[in-house]
């Protein structure tokens, strides 16, 4: 199927130049024009294609490496590749993997893969995951390692990694990453919410976007259940704030409506701290760190681990300045 | 077990009076039960593991599998230490952990096995598998399992554990997924498994304490432990591991950095599923050898 779609897609080069069995007539063009206009607008189609257009810019060679095994997952079938790991990218919405292994005699094997996300947003979301510093040496955000480099760009998730970091499989780390970043063409955008997080005393890199409920203990441990209505409908937030040993967190989550994100806050505040009121927004927890919790419009915040009232209150208001 | 938030854990902590960061931090803790079991747990170190270069010294690796082998069974000699857990006619599914970048070392799989055969067991009544355990007839007509793995952090378990090693034997994988892999003590009740494990052996050699992404590994998220830690509690064992996979991450990153998501399939291991005990206080550490950095 797919070596079908790729050559219909492929298909306006090879029709369109001279036959030498045949003429092309006006209703072929016509009919060929309208296959084509239905292929390219379907979104799976399309996906499917610039899908294979990637996998054909992987080498067969690179230097003494050799591609030995091509990857393809989509869905649940992702499991058989990483098993439990695969739920990370399936959290966020996969369209499949594809890849390649490498393997050279001597060398240390590597492995291109490239996660398809179902939107931008969701590439983006598993790179804040992924990442512990700042970079954009790849894509729209990388992180490189001795043994790997990893990269997010519009709605692709790339892991180029080695066994063994030698000069040799460094180099082709680097060379797989940049041959990758360019065959995808356009840019993702980050999710507008991310405007809204602050940037005063943010740490670098230091916030994670998700939509299940799962990462919500990404920093800390907040609760082991789905404490605010988080899901496939709301984008969410999670940021650092200040030094390590005096480290404050926002949470930031948007619903779809007011209505839903009132309804999260309700539970959240019953769980976690009834006592807060509209005249008293701020509380000193058990262990004297601050909290807050409020509903604007469709949007939830609160801040955990608060050093004083004062941090916290000017933290949430910066959210709306 | 009840569903838990930070606010609980805060109020539970101030009423005990206890440090707050690590209980916060290590909800496990507080989703642990209050029986009074308490189950066994060696944990066994030995700075010279890797004196050699990058792989571990074999005799240094059977002096730490046997003298943990005989001070958890309480025998001074290994062959009697073995003979407490094997019988000569027992069919054995040694139940490594293949995963390429952190694999169980072939060493320790290879000290296992002779040692089972020691024990009198015959060579065709013996086999070492990971992925094929459904299809190998060893394990197929297994009467003991012994289990082995090293310790990393997982994208959605939190910690591949000793718990979750037994994930192969699942019919479906991915049905032990829900809920961050929360049902993974379960495995211990399908058919090939149930009733079958003899021991259970964390390898500490060069636990991961990081990782990014799902498939990613880096020596720099690994250091140079040089433990193993050994006990007939799967989930007892698990606990030390994970008590130190976090004490690293403290230390690494120099500030609270939860593992993310928390490996709660181990406390519930123990509350919701009681495969065994994971509350330190009730868990009977000896430990041996390198005492540096220990960690618990």
């Amino acid at each position: 199927m797919t070596n079908v779609l790729y050559n219909v897609l492929h298909l306006p080069v090879g029709l369109f130049s001279e036959n030498p069995y045949r003429t092309t007539t006006m209703r072929d063009n016509i009919c060929l024009f309208v296959i084509l206009l239905f292929c390219y607008s379907c979104p799976s189609v399309y996906i499917h294609a610039q899908k294979v257009n990637l996998m054909n810019q992987l080498p067969e060679q690179y230097q003494s490496y050799k591609a030995t095994e091509w990857l393809d997952f989509t869905g649940e079938a992702l499991y058989d590749y990483i098993n439990g790991g695969a739920e990370l990218y399936l959290s966020y919405g996969l369209n499949g993997m594809t890849g390649c292994k490498y393997n050279g005699e001597g060398l240390p094997q590597i492995t291109v893969e490239v996660y398809e996300m179902t939107a931008p947003k969701n590439a983006f979301g598993v790179y804040t995951q992924s990442r512990d510093k700042e970079e954009s040496d790849y894509g729209q955000g990388s992180q490189t390692y001795d043994d790997f480099i990893l990269f997010w760009k519009d709605r692709y998730f790339v892991i180029v990694t080695t066994q063994k970091a030698t000069p040799e499989s460094r180099d082709a780390l680097r060379y797989l990453a940049s041959l990758v970043e360019k065959a995808i063409p356009g840019e993702g955008e980050i999710p507008a919410l991310v405007g809204e997080l602050p940037e005063e005393n943010r740490v670098p890199g230091g916030y994670l976007y998700f939509h299940h409920y799962i990462w919500l203990n990404a920093y800390l441990f907040i609760a082991d259940y789905n404490i605010a209505d988080i899901s496939d409908q709301t984008d969410a937030l999670l940021a650092k704030y200040g030094d390590a040993d005096a480290r404050c967190y926002l949470l930031l989550v948007q619903y779809p409506d007011k209505a839903g994100a009132e309804a999260a806050g309700e539970k959240l505040k019953s769980k976690f701290a009834p006592e807060l009121s509209p005249a008293n927004p701020v509380i000193r927890l058990e262990d004297n760190t601050w909290f807050t919790l409020r509903v604007k419009e469709n949007k939830l915040s609160a801040v955990f681990n608060g050093n004083s009232r004062e941090q916290v209150e000017n933290l949430y208001q910066s959210i709306y300045k | 077990m009840e569903s838990i938030t930070r606010r609980e854990l805060l109020k539970r902590t101030a009423a005990l009076a206890v440090g707050s960061s690590l209980l916060l931090n290590r909800p496990v803790t507080a989703w642990a039960n209050e029986k009074e079991a308490t189950s066994k747990v060696v944990l066994i170190r030995n700075q010279k593991l890797f004196a050699n270069g990058s792989s571990p010294d074999l005799a240094i690796c059977e002096q730490m599998l046997d003298e943990a082998v005989r001070t958890l069974t309480g025998k001074e000699d290994t062959a009697a230490a073995w003979a407490s857990i094997i019988k000569p006619n027992d069919v054995v599914g040694i139940k490594t952990n293949a995963w390429n970048s952190l694999p169980t070392p072939p060493e320790l799989n290879d000290i296992l096995k002779a040692r089972v055969q020691n024990a009198g067991v015959k060579e065709e009544d013996v086999s070492v598998d990971d992925r094929g355990v459904k299809t190998n007839p060893v394990f197929q007509r297994s009467t003991a399992l012994i289990n082995i793995r090293p310790m990393r952090t997982h994208a959605w378990s939190g910690v591949g554990s000793l718990i979750k090693n037994y994930i192969m034997f699942a019919a479906k994988p991915s049905d032990y997924h829900d809920d961050s892999c929360a049902p993974l003590a379960t495995l211990y009740e399908l058919p090939a498994v149930k009733g079958k494990s003899r021991l259970h052996v964390l390898v500490l050699f060069t636990p991961q304490f990081h990782h990014l992404a799902a498939s990613t590994f880096s020596e720099e998220f690994t250091w140079k432990y040089s433990g193993l830690a050994v006990g007939f509690d799967p989930v007892a064992v698990d606990s030390v591991g994970l008590r130190i996979i976090e004490a690293k991450r403290r230390e690494y990153f120099r500030e609270e950095r939860p593992l993310n998501p928390p490996a709660k399939h181990i406390a519930l291991a123990d509350t919701r599923y009681h495969l065994g005990t994971s509350e330190p206080s009730r868990i009977e550490l000896v430990k041996l050898g390198w005492d540096a950095d220990t960690y618990v």
